[in-house]
């Protein structure tokens, strides 16, 4: 089996996708250069950075400093009453429970007025259409726009819109998008991918809309992975993290326990990926 | 990857060691089509000894079940290893394949 273009693809999976970068780390003590990499939700932060060309620890910093609780402090209040009083509020497809305004800034800092063009090896963002549902693949444009498309969570933060177009997270069309490294050319594509929490106690609306959301998202997940398994040419090669201790949405003080997970689940696949490396250069 | 091949009533055990991946599928893919096309259409994997599988092993699993169903037989897993498991779960294997915690278990499935 011989290949000539790697991915990497990342997928949804909030503060988990901080494995991406033991991942990365493993990678590049290996000395495997990726060709492209995609990024869905969470993992949308880490697809940038690492298409950015930026060391682990850079964005590891990064993600401490934008991915708290912090972000999700200031409640929409006016999302709020028009969801309670759609008529005398008015309601409409911006809704969500937390005021944008923080995450948006610390996006900016991250990413600041970078774009695709600025990334040095492609990088494909993923995202959801509000209106028809179909995943948009971001390639080109503003960063901050396709990584907060890529992240709106359902409920909580709004769409967000693009030109026309209005956008909801990633993970609604295909949490763990194999699919777009197919679509654009690549052979082996190693994939980071997370099923979505289960609550433990639906406590509120708002626990009991995230249950239905991860049972939804995790079978979406499943049946285009297995989809994808089969339709693929050469080989995807799935590394799963196991995580001993659970892991909420903003754990960003668990993050070095996240990296070293990834960093353990890629060691597994190191041999394989030399052998896979060796076949492909003496073919 | 090691493949050994054995009979047990009128169930062909196909045992694996190593890996199931894009270097060792083919390999697997002819020793299932041998026992099929031979008119072994019971077949049990043997899956104890599988540390890992990737998208090219899971094609060749599919391969074999549906020829083997189609011949009127199935193809079984027994003793799948939890890392494996996962990757079959994910990938929507365990909604269409039957598996069995050991041998003796997933040979006497073709009894009933």
């Amino acid at each position: 089996m011989s290949f000539r273009r790697l991915a990497l693809v990342i997928g949804s999976g909030s503060v988990k996708c901080a494995a991406a970068l033991g991942l990365l780390k493993v990678l590049r003590r290996e000395g495997i250069t990726v060709d492209m990499v995609v990024g869905c939700s969470g993992g949308s932060l880490y697809a940038a950075m690492i298409a950015l060309g930026g060391g682990v620890e850079e964005a590891e910093e990064k993600t401490r400093r934008l991915w708290t609780r912090e972000i999700t402090k200031r409640r929409n209040t006016k999302a709020l009453f028009s969801a309670i009083l759609p008529r005398l509020f008015g309601f409409d497809e911006r809704f969500g429970l937390v005021d944008d305004r923080m995450v948006l800034e610390r996006l900016r800092a991250a990413f600041g007025t970078r774009t695709f063009q600025d990334a040095r090896i492609p990088l494909y963002l993923t995202a959801t259409d509000f209106h028809t549902g179909e995943q948009a693949v971001f390639s080109s444009g503003s960063l901050v726009d396709a990584v907060r498309a890529s992240i709106a969570i359902p409920y909580v933060f709004q769409p967000w819109r693009i030109g026309e177009r209005v956008f909801v997270d990633g993970f609604l069309s295909d949490p763990m998008p194999v699919g777009v490294a197919i679509k654009e050319g690549a052979d082996v594509i190693i994939t980071m991918g997370f099923e979505s929490p289960y609550q433990t106690r639906v406590s509120s609306v708002l626990r009991f809309a995230f249950q239905l959301s991860s049972i939804t998202s995790n079978n979406l997940l499943r049946a285009n992975f297995a989809f994808h398994n089969l339709a693929h040419h050469n080989e995807i090669i799935p590394i799963i993290p196991q995580f001993r201790e659970p892991l909420h949405l903003f754990d960003t003080d668990k993050i070095p326990y996240v990296i070293e997970e990834g960093e353990r689940a890629a060691e597994q696949q190191v041999p394989y990926l030399r052998k896979l490396l060796a076949a492909s250069a003496s073919s | 990857m090691e493949i050994e091949v054995t009979h047990r009533e009128q169930v062909t055990i196909v045992a694996i060691v190593g890996s199931v991946d894009g270097l060792t599928a083919g390999e697997l893919s002819q020793s299932f089509r041998e026992q099929v096309r031979g008119g072994y259409v019971r077949i049990v994997g043997d899956w104890s000894g599988v540390e890992y599988t990737s998208s090219a092993g899971l094609r060749a699993l599919l391969e074999t079940v549906k020829e083997a169903r189609q011949r009127g037989g199935d193809l079984r897993l027994a003793a799948v290893q939890p890392d494996v498991l996962r990757v079959l779960e994910l990938a929507g294997f365990t909604g269409i394949l039957k598996l069995f915690p050991d041998i003796e278990a997933a040979v006497g499935s073709f009894r009933s």
